[in-house]
């Protein structure tokens, strides 16, 4: 769910980024604190970084017959953790940017907002819920990553919402219009990232990686 | 991605310095947010792709497949703006082909603009520009480093697809679901694996966590500054004077 470069006025553009900065500072300061503390995560975080990025290029196959790509964010929500995925999250969405032209710089603190800090958050505290609920491990993964989705659609929708208001109705009509619209992709993507996440989460648990500890780059795998 | 990244690395203006190509392409990118979408964006849009294809030497046929991909999304947010919601259901607002189309304007606009900067700027030069501007060295390493593993990943993840297509491992959603979890649950262990062994090599050659390079000295021409800044006015004057005109 990237705002495409150009699509927020200059306002806006500006507004999220500061929103978006508290957030990927912090997240920045964990990661350089970390790096100070154990050189050798550098490179695992790097392989880290990539990897989301790779995955939120793989094409999805949709309920709906279409095909769109994960955001990868409910992934590496567990797996990375929050605060780290606000960091990684941030490279990513700039190597979108200047690698895919996908995304922008000016809507980079939007997207930020939406992808690199609502979804992963999301994701992390349905996780903990579910597991505090005690779900079975594999629908608190599937409800973590498929929330985490929509979290990101559920943002993106709203900050489309406030730069473009209806004419009557203000930005709750124009909430609603926009995540109307939005539901018919993004609904089966998100039980369709929902799945490919518990099958990674398995996977990867069957190779021995604590696929959910939130600190992989920590552990060695 | 790829393209991207080799005509930026190959291009003529590789050589320029980052404060210069930034001064015209942020400039512009800022004019296509602030300029009215007509005829200010349309005017962007023109001297961005120009000066990409003209002066920059970017093929003309290869800007216009990458700028497709960015303008198709565009197109479709902008068609969101053209429909109203109300109890009735979804309806096309009378004056939204208008703002669809002003949006199409500007975004386009500020799409040219920052290909423009993209297409002639590797990814790594960002980031030490980023460097020098106060970006962490602990960070701007990590990023330099993710930018090297998105290469190796990407063929890795496009190898190990081709291999699951061949044994008809994306033959219908649930097993194309089931192959791209596997997909995903090996890249991830060999992106480790390889950041490991990565890691141990520059240990073992006394890697203190900065991968220090010989970077060319690249001196700010005053006249490609006042050039850049003339065409910026220019851009401005005549996107200001046609819309009030």
């Amino acid at each position: 769910m990237h705002i495409m470069e150009g699509f927020l006025p200059i306002g806006h553009a500006a507004a999220w980024t500061a929103i978006a900065a508290p957030f990927v500072v912090t997240g920045a300061r964990r990661l350089a604190r970390q790096l100070r503390d154990r050189p050798q995560d550098r490179l695992p975080l790097a392989a880290a970084g990539a990897f989301v990025f790779v995955l939120s290029a793989l094409k999805l196959p949709s309920v709906t017959g279409s095909c769109s790509h994960p955001t990868g964010t409910g992934f590496g929500a567990l797996a990375f953790g929050p605060p780290t995925m606000a960091a990684l999250g941030t490279v990513v969405l700039l190597f979108q940017a200047l690698l895919l032209a996908h995304g922008g710089l000016t809507t980079l603190g939007a997207n930020v907002v939406s992808m690199a800090v609502a979804g992963p958050w999301t994701s992390w505290a349905v996780y903990r819920l579910a597991t505090g609920l005690r779900a079975p491990q594999g629908l608190s993964v599937f409800l973590a990553a498929c929330l985490g989705d929509l979290a990101t659609y559920t943002v993106t929708s709203l900050q489309l919402a406030l730069a473009f208001p209806a004419a009557s109705g203000g930005v709750a009509a124009a909430f609603l219009k926009f995540a109307g619209i939005f539901a018919l992709t993004q609904v089966p993507l998100a039980i369709a990232e929902g799945l490919l996440t518990v099958v990674m989460v398995n996977a990867l648990e069957a190779r021995g990686m604590a696929a959910l500890s939130g600190k992989l780059t920590e552990v060695r795998p | 991605m790829a393209s991207i990244d080799r005509l930026a690395q190959t291009s003529p203006w590789r050589t320029l310095p980052l404060a210069e190509k930034a001064l015209l392409a942020l400039g512009l990118l800022l004019l296509a947010l602030v300029l009215p979408p007509w005829p200010g964006g349309a005017i962007v849009l023109a001297v961005a792709a120009a000066t990409a294809i003209g002066l920059a030497g970017i093929p003309a046929a290869q800007w216009l497949a990458i700028f497709a991909a960015p303008f198709g999304f565009v197109l479709t947010g902008a068609a969101t703006l053209a429909l109203g919601w109300d109890s009735g259901g979804f309806r096309f607002l009378p004056d939204g082909a208008v703002a669809a189309l002003a949006m199409v304007l500007r975004s386009a606009a500020a799409v040219s603009s920052l290909l423009l900067l993209s297409l002639t700027t590797p990814a790594t030069d960002f980031v030490r520009g980023a460097q020098r501007l106060g970006l962490p060295p602990e960070l701007a390493e990590t990023a330099l480093a993710t930018y090297g593993f998105l290469f190796i990943l990407q063929d890795t993840a496009t190898a190990m697809h081709a291999s699951q297509a061949a044994r008809l491992g994306y033959d219908g959603p649930g097993r194309a679901l089931r192959s791209l979890g596997g997909l995903a649950a090996a890249l991830l262990p060999r992106a480790f694996e390889r950041a490991r062994r990565l890691e141990t090599g520059l240990a073992a050659r006394g890697f203190d966590g900065r991968l220090r390079v010989l970077a060319a000295a690249r001196t700010i021409s005053p006249i490609r500054v006042s050039a850049i800044l003339a065409t910026l006015a220019s851009v401005a004057g005549t996107g200001l004077w046609a819309a009030w005109r």
